[in-house]
């Protein structure tokens, strides 16, 4: 068996050290790093990739629900609008900022931001509703410059430049991961015709065989929204990769 | 009935000689009463008591170096330190900031405390702290600085400085809490085992110099000679006992906040613990003091033209500074050790290097004899 025990110093290495510890603060003092930042009156510069506050865009949203089904702390809830599509809401005090959703956005709907600091009143008000996610949160900018940590060969050390950090970025809207829906178990279908009527693409289309209804799905058109997987009954649809 | 003429006569044959201030002086000397109370402001004693190294002096160090202190660790820390408090001149007035608050809140005082003492201890702290500034001696040799002259000063000194935990332990025990008990116990195991080898190595220097009067000890010193270079083991563990008995990192064990939150003082507040909080800075300046009395040289330096005597007190309190100084950014490097490593270090190794210092005393004495 193998015991730990503590290191054995004799009196020249102890000298050493306490040496060596003393000339590092020394040096220190004289001579200091500094990894501060004077947070309102400057910002961190916080890279493009950022996963802060997500911005929502009506427009490209398809109401797939791929991000309420991603969300793994389940702080996404799908609402339903006037128009009967549901959109997104976010509740940020459940939200652990993994931004899944972002990832999973098939038409690139919801956006990441670099805002990190948000402030609520209550715990109501953290739960936001999709047309509050439309637009940024309202931001008292204090700073009057931005701060880079710069890591060179020896230590970290900050670069400061004047002017303000935009923390809205410009990314292209995700692509998504192209995906099919395939039914994996036909002869289970009941032939409902559900996925038919949900479908926006067209993709899924209904014939009859030897009296019974089966359902077909056009690989080219199906955009991999994955709605039909959500309303079937039978559960029998799956997502897969191209 | 004392005679007045002849007090005068005392005082103003004994006076502080500042070549730079005396045209400015002699006009107000001149004037019937305030001239008797610059008289007795310039009177050297009085003027040491006082001004320089005494009264006045510890009170801007009490006020600036808690700040050196956060700012130096800030540095080593790659932290900024206190800032936001005046940001143009670093935070500087950060302490003062910080005594006013605690002048103005409440000062709880809880059901199971011992009211009087637990009052009464940090007032009464300040006897032991300010009484040995009576026997400093800032000047250099033939030109003593030293309110009182006694043969005595040095045993003088060490008695007060022993009598300093014992306010602690008063204040632990009326304290009447759990983690104050520990911080008090801690604080007793520690006493004794710096106490001795301080002892041990005052009576070092008292061998080493033949006299324990402050004058002499700095007589003793003349030129390059410092204490430090001829006893530098004794400097040492004076600096080792320095650090135990003020209970700063390395050995703030009777203090320790992760572990029992400040120790004795854990239960004041309000301008009581503002007093706590001083009592510490108070015990370093003294000792610092000493330090520098007896192994820096006192006030020797080249001397500053024009300020006379000042220079003296000037080069006095710059050392002390420095001492002070490197006491408080051992924060900086140190961990805090166990209690028992504490103990192991006071009873073995600052013990024998205390003893190996007396005896080195004794045989340079024997050499000179």
């Amino acid at each position: 068996m193998k015991k730990v025990a503590t290191p054995e110093y004799d009196i020249k290495d102890k000298l050493k050290h306490h040496v060596s510890a003393l000339s590092t603060a020394a040096k220190e003092v004289v001579m200091p790093l500094n990894v501060t930042t004077q947070y309102p009156r400057e910002r961190r510069k916080m890279p493009d990739c950022f996963r802060g506050y997500i911005l929502f865009d009506p427009e490209r949203c398809i109401s797939c629900f791929q991000c309420s089904f991603v969300c793994p702390a389940n702080a996404i809830w799908m609402k339903e609008a006037p128009s009967g599509r549901y959109y997104p809401t976010l509740d940020y005090g459940k939200c652990i900022f993994c931004h899944f959703c972002v990832d999973t956005c098939p038409g690139g709907a919801l956006k990441q931001t670099k805002i990190h600091d948000v402030a609520y009143k209550d715990m109501d008000e953290m739960f936001t509703l999709t047309e509050e996610m439309i637009e940024p949160p309202e931001i008292i900018r204090e700073d009057e410059g931005y701060v880079d940590y710069v890591i060179d060969k020896e230590d970290l050390s900050l670069k400061r430049t004047k002017g303000i950090d935009k923390l809205i970025v410009d990314v292209a809207p995700s692509q998504g991961v192209p995906l099919v829906s395939l039914c994996v178990e036909p002869e289970n279908c009941l032939g409902c015709g559900i996925c038919e009527g949900m479908c926006e693409s067209g993709a899924v289309s209904s014939l009859k065989e030897d009296g019974m209804v089966r359902m077909k799905i056009d690989v080219d058109k199906c955009t991999g929204c994955g709605l039909c997987v959500k309303e079937c009954p039978m559960q029998i649809l799956r997502l897969f990769r191209e | 009935m004392i005679d007045i003429n002849a007090l005068i006569s005392t005082i103003m044959n004994n006076q502080v000689n500042i070549p730079l201030l005396q045209p400015l002086l002699d006009p107000l000397l001149g004037m019937p009463v305030i001239g008797y109370i610059i008289a007795l402001i310039l009177w050297k004693p009085f003027f040491v008591l006082i001004l320089i190294p005494g009264f006045a002096t510890m009170g801007i160090m009490l006020l600036i170096l808690p700040w050196i202190e956060r700012k130096m660790v800030g540095r080593m820390q790659w932290r900024v330190g206190p800032r936001e408090i005046s940001p143009h001149t670093r935070g500087i007035i950060q302490l003062l900031a910080d005594s006013l608050r605690f002048l103005f809140q409440e000062v709880i005082i809880h059901k199971d405390a011992h009211k009087l003492y637990f009052l009464q201890f940090p007032f009464l702290y300040f006897i032991p702290v300010l009484l040995p500034l009576l026997f400093i001696n800032a000047g250099t040799a033939g030109n003593p600085l030293v309110p009182i002259q006694t043969d005595y000063a040095l045993q003088i000194m060490v008695a007060l400085i022993s009598l300093m935990p014992v306010f602690i332990l008063g204040v632990g025990w009326a304290s009447n809490n759990r983690f104050s008990f520990i911080g008090t116990v801690r604080e007793a195991f520690l006493y004794f085992a710096y106490e001795i080898p301080f002892i041990v190595v005052i009576l070092a220097m008292i061998v080493l110099y033949g006299t324990s009067n402050t004058v002499g000890v700095i007589d003793k010193q003349s030129g390059v000679w410092w204490g430090i270079i001829q006893n530098p083991l004794a400097a040492l563990t004076f600096f080792i006992a320095t650090v135990m008995a003020t209970a700063r990192l390395p050995f703030e064990i009777p203090e320790a906040d992760q572990e029992v939150s400040f120790g004795p003082f854990v239960e004041y507040s309000g301008i009581a613990f503002g007093l706590a909080y001083v009592m510490g800075y108070e015990k370093m300046y003294v000792l610092s003091a000493i330090m520098t009395m007896l192994f820096l040289g006192g006030g020797s330096g080249p001397v500053i033209p024009g300020l006379g005597d000042l220079s003296y007190g000037i080069w006095f309190v710059i050392k002390t500074l420095i001492v002070l100084v490197v006491m408080a950014n051992l924060r900086g490097v140190y961990p805090r050790y166990r209690l028992d490593q504490g103990l192991r270090i006071g009873w073995g190794a600052m013990l024998i290097l205390a003893l190996i210092a007396l005896g080195w005393s004794i045989v340079v004495m024997g050499v000179r004899l």
